[in-house]
């Protein structure tokens, strides 16, 4: 290097642990701080229901459960509900892969359905305060919850354009499952559940394969060393979970089954619950 | 036209109808096949926030300078990183308590400033500032002969994943910029930082340092570089990539070095992904 080293302009009053280094060797600012952080929703509830699973069953699926979640209302539990994408998601995927998207733009297409089925959601229970929170508004929603509503999310985060490339294959690995956990973990919020068509997580897609048995308090971090095909939930929630600090568990509840979400909301043992160790 | 399974679920028919995403076969089955290059004669330059950004002036105006030259023969999306003021934010954070995804919530604010400073410079030359909501516009505005400035942090917010080692965003100005190169399909992604490119150490403060013109990602990963110029994650993003699969470190203090990094020169140091993966479609120029 030839030349002399231009001088930084003036940082005083900006001396901090990390000044001056570069973005790998910040990690080693880290001991002095608190090996905590803080929790910013502890009280509210992160629910999710699912796209294929709840939402394309239409009435028949989705009107109990709605009544379940108002009812809990009622009784002053808070959540926030996330919704997946389905089936609109599925064949909008595969048009994007067989004229070859990008990850990122078939992340970014995807993102649509959710939104559609919040506002399916949030028509059908505007009556007791349901509101669409988009990804913007979420400084919103302590307002949304302290007044009584009841707030609506998209199940995808907002990495679109900005979803990497996986390992294998083309898709987004960041979808709606992904996209609600983070926010729990965010929130360090008080529980996270998915309301699904079925009781768990099976050895299988129990749907697909009869012999498929149901994994009662199954373990995170064996389920990803198992080498099973398929999971009930986004792989990468189950990586997610290995290094959170505040969402340890996730639970599953049947949606199909009268009176599972709202026991669920009351902390009674229904469902099944991942760990993440 | 859709269809009712047994299950009593009501699908559009398509090649995912009743498929479950997460499936490893599935996505294994996704592996092949072209991803077409939606800019594939675009150049993406990385501007370094703490490297060039807050030296000011006497590193800005060249370097501006050269931009300007270079844009008569490349089309150029320009990205900023935030520097000093971002540690100070993750410090003051930190101390707070706030959680990975409230820190890379609040950090875009300092790149945006950054951003605003050198779009101020590049103005009077078509310097516009590009933000997430226009990305398909792209194509508009490099045909009208502008100059696209905008930060380099991915729009992860709150939903920043948490991350491998320690409190700190993984996805910061590097990662982001990369991440809109390789969605684009961008003909180069160079950073320009304070360095002639990547050296066994610190080439400021080891004067035996070593230059490295040219390395993967696994001999990177390797040699554990003491003072690695490039956020951790890129390493894993230039692995997974299927587009932008090289990516070039060029010093900014020293004029010259960006024409010679755009015009495919020997400049700078060469960080090469270490997988091979099928390669998108070559664009039909």
């Amino acid at each position: 290097m030839s030349k002399k080293k231009i001088e930084k302009i003036s940082t005083s009053g900006l001396e901090n642990p990390f000044s001056g280094m570069t973005n790998n060797s910040m990690l080693s600012g880290e001991e002095q701080y608190d090996q905590t952080t803080v929790k910013i929703l502890p009280d509210v509830w992160i629910l999710k229901i699912g796209g294929q699973s709840i939402m394309d069953r239409g009435r028949k699926a989705v009107y109990p459960i709605i009544e379940e979640l108002l009812q809990a209302k009622k009784q002053g539990i808070k959540f926030i509900l996330g919704v997946g994408g389905g089936t609109r998601a599925r064949h909008a995927y595969a048009m994007g892969l067989d004229i070859g998207l990008p990850t990122g733009a078939l992340a970014k297409i995807g993102a649509s359905i959710p939104i559609q089925n919040g506002r399916m959601l949030q028509m059908l229970m505007a009556h007791e305060g349901a509101i669409m929170a988009y990804h913007d508004d979420f400084e919103k929603l302590p307002l949304y919850l302290n007044t009584g509503c009841l707030p609506i999310m998209s199940g995808m985060p907002p990495f679109e354009f900005w979803e990497k490339s996986p390992m294998v294959g083309r898709m987004p690995q960041n979808r709606t499952d992904a996209g609600v956990y983070l926010l729990s973990e965010f929130f360090g919020a008080k529980g996270m559940i998915y309301i699904k068509d079925e009781d768990g997580l099976y050895t299988a897609d129990p749907k697909k394969d009869p012999t498929a048995t149901l994994l009662e308090n199954a373990n995170a971090k064996d389920l990803l060393a198992s080498g099973q095909d398929d999971f009930i939930v986004e792989r990468v929630v189950l990586e997610y979970m290995q290094r959170a600090h505040h969402t340890h568990e996730i639970k599953i509840v049947n949606g199909m089954k009268k009176g599972q979400l709202l026991s669920a909301l009351q902390g009674k043992d229904v469902g099944t619950v991942i760990r993440a160790k | 036209m859709s269809t009712s399974d047994t299950k009593g679920r009501i699908h559009v028919k398509s090649d995912l109808m009743r498929e479950s995403l997460v499936s490893s076969a599935f996505n294994a089955s996704t592996e092949k096949g072209k991803i077409r290059r939606m800019a594939p004669d675009v150049h993406f330059i990385a501007v370094g926030g703490q490297s060039i950004m807050d030296r000011g002036s006497e590193a800005l105006f060249p370097l501006v300078d050269e931009i300007v030259r270079l844009k008569e023969k490349y089309k150029i999306v320009l990205g900023v990183g935030g520097g000093a003021r971002v540690r100070h934010t993750y410090a003051i954070g930190r101390d707070l308590g706030l959680p990975v995804g409230g820190l890379a919530r609040i950090m875009g604010g300092v790149e945006e400033q950054n951003r605003d400073m050198l779009q101020f410079l590049l103005a009077p030359h078509g310097g516009i500032t590009f933000v997430k909501d226009h990305f398909q516009d792209l194509p508009m505005f490099l045909n009208g002969g502008l100059i696209p400035v905008c930060i380099g942090q991915p729009p992860y917010h709150i939903w920043e994943p948490p991350p491998e080692k320690g409190f700190l965003p993984e996805n910061g100005s590097d990662v982001g910029l990369f991440l809109m190169a390789e969605l684009m399909g961008a003909a180069s992604m160079t950073y320009i930082k304070d360095v002639d490119g990547i050296f066994t150490d610190d080439p400021y403060k080891n004067s035996d340092a070593e230059f490295i013109p040219e390395l993967t990602v696994e001999d990177m990963k390797a040699r554990n570089l003491p003072d690695s110029p490039f956020e951790a994650e890129l390493l894993n993003c230039l692995e997974t990539s299927r587009l932008v699969r090289e990516v070039r470190l060029i010093n900014g203090l020293e004029p010259g070095q960006l024409a010679k990094a755009l015009a495919g020169e020997d400049v700078g140091s060469r960080l090469k992904g270490s997988r091979s993966r099928e390669l998108g479609e070559e664009n039909n120029e």
